[in-house]
């Protein structure tokens, strides 16, 4: 038992130092999902036939490319083709990209949910499209979008330990070269499991207060 | 204010417009009666370019109503309207439901425009709702609600789909006096309604329509108590005196 503390003592800041990279990972790639989700969606919506068919194209192609093969063709196939780019950045682009895909499905069902009847009350005060998506729409499909986001937030955080195998030095990354530096196998992926859950939470209760400020009226 | 001509519309393989020809002067209200699924609503929705049109031609106020053009921005200024299920913003309170489109649209300062606004929620009765949110109204003061919203855009003219019908009874008559105050005033009105007494006592003309065409049309008096036609004089029966 005193040996577990002892190692976890010693392995903590190592795996701490991993923390603070999934966060800013994490983060980045929310920022980045969900301004391209958002893209997406309204592309969508929009009804206009070429970006309609630009937004369902691309993301039933990236939908349909694991995560893991879209970082290793960010990080190991574009240096190819003279762009450099670090492993972090990678990261956070590759998994902006592939979550962008599920964040525009949840905004598009979100948009679909708006009553038709607030959209000819935008259109019968002479709204202008991009007036009346800003003051009627999206707020309104924020409501219903708010849930599967929360929901969306922790599968990205729990997804950044995807970007170790393109040496991202992230909890997963530190972890896997603790447990084969020191084979202290059960302590080390206690550590790490432990980690994520206690970063989820403070998503969790993100989630929450938004729902609350957009909530039900 | 208002020309159609010979206006042709389908959904699909359905033709609900066959070619209707009507206008409606300044200061006019103009009552349209008939059975549902006859178009009214249709006809109504065209008028502010809620819905397209494949043939024929709609001017308000010298303008066409094409609404894929820019232009229809000037239209629906000019032309406002109160719909059958209110559609008041839900996520906004009665004052911000009124001032959105002058502010937002318009450009008013958003003092001028709720100094106005209260205004006209005075004027129909409930100003004391000012800061409430739409779900917690009964369905008579939201569609008076809605009513403010749209006299609020400084309209030339107000599009009425059902406002009523949507409606329990007994709400039924502050509407109706809230609309009639309008016309009073000099409002120009075009009213798609089941409501006879009101067409009879507030519109100036009536017209009925049927399976996609103006059938008759004449004054309120005249169109209620001596119908031409014989399917008018069908609908009204059937209106009036549904046993």
């Amino acid at each position: 038992m005193e040996d577990i503390i002892t190692n976890a003592q010693a392995f903590l800041p190592i795996l701490l130092q991993g923390a603070k990279i999934t966060i800013g990972l994490t983060v980045c790639a929310l920022i980045l999902s969900t301004l391209l989700g958002l893209l997406l969606a309204i592309m969508r919506y929009s009804r206009i036939t070429p970006l309609v068919w630009i937004s369902i194209t691309f993301i039933n192609v990236i939908r349909g490319i694991p995560i893991l093969v879209q970082l290793f063709y960010i990080y190991f196939v574009l240096p190819q083709f003279g762009l450099e780019i670090t492993a972090f950045q990678a990261g956070a682009i590759g998994l902006g990209i592939a979550y962008s895909c599920y964040m525009a499905e949840n905004f598009r069902a979100g948009l679909e949910a708006i009553d038709p009847g607030q959209i000819e009350a935008a259109q019968s005060i002479a709204m202008p499209w991009s007036l009346m998506m800003r003051r009627v729409v999206l707020p309104q499909a924020i409501r219903t979008v708010l849930p599967p986001y929360g929901n969306t937030m922790i599968m990205l955080l729990k997804d950044t330990s995807q970007a170790s195998v393109i040496t991202v030095a992230e909890i997963t990354f530190q972890g896997k070269l603790i447990a084969t530096s020191t084979f202290e196998n059960t302590t080390v992926y206690s550590l790490v499991a432990m980690l994520y859950l206690c970063l989820s939470i403070p998503l969790i209760i993100l989630a929450f207060i938004l729902e609350r400020r957009f909530g039900k009226r | 204010m208002i020309e159609i001509r010979d206006l042709h519309k389908r959904f699909g393989d359905t033709e609900v417009l066959k070619g209707i020809n009507a206008s409606i002067e300044q200061g006019e209200v103009v009552c349209l009666i008939g059975a549902s699924g006859s178009g009214k609503s249709t006809l109504l929705r065209c008028v502010n370019g809620l819905e397209s049109y494949e043939a024929g031609e709609i001017l308000v106020e010298g303008m066409h109503v094409d609404r894929n053009d820019r232009s229809i921005r000037d239209v629906r200024l000019a032309v406002s309207m109160v719909f059958q299920r209110f559609n008041l913003f839900p996520n906004r309170t009665v004052i911000e439901n009124v001032i959105e489109g002058p502010v937002y649209v318009k450009g008013e300062t958003r003092a001028d425009a709720t100094d106005y606004g209260m205004s006209l929620l005075e004027r129909i009765g409930i100003a004391d709702k000012a800061n409430v949110y739409p779900s917690s109204l009964s369905g008579g003061q939201q569609q008076r609600v809605a009513i403010a919203r749209s006299l609020a855009m400084r309209p030339k003219m107000i599009l009425f789909d059902e406002p009523t019908s949507a409606l329990d009874p007994e709400l039924v008559g502050d509407v109706l006096t809230a609309m009639r105050s309008l016309a009073d005033d000099g409002m120009t009105m075009f009213v798609v309604t089941h409501e006879i007494s009101f067409a009879r006592e507030v519109a100036d003309r009536v017209l009925f329509m049927d399976r996609g065409l103006i059938v008759e049309e004449g004054t309120a008096e005249k169109m209620l108590s001596a119908p031409e036609h014989e399917r008018t004089r069908d609908f009204l029966q059937r209106v009036l005196k549904p046993l």
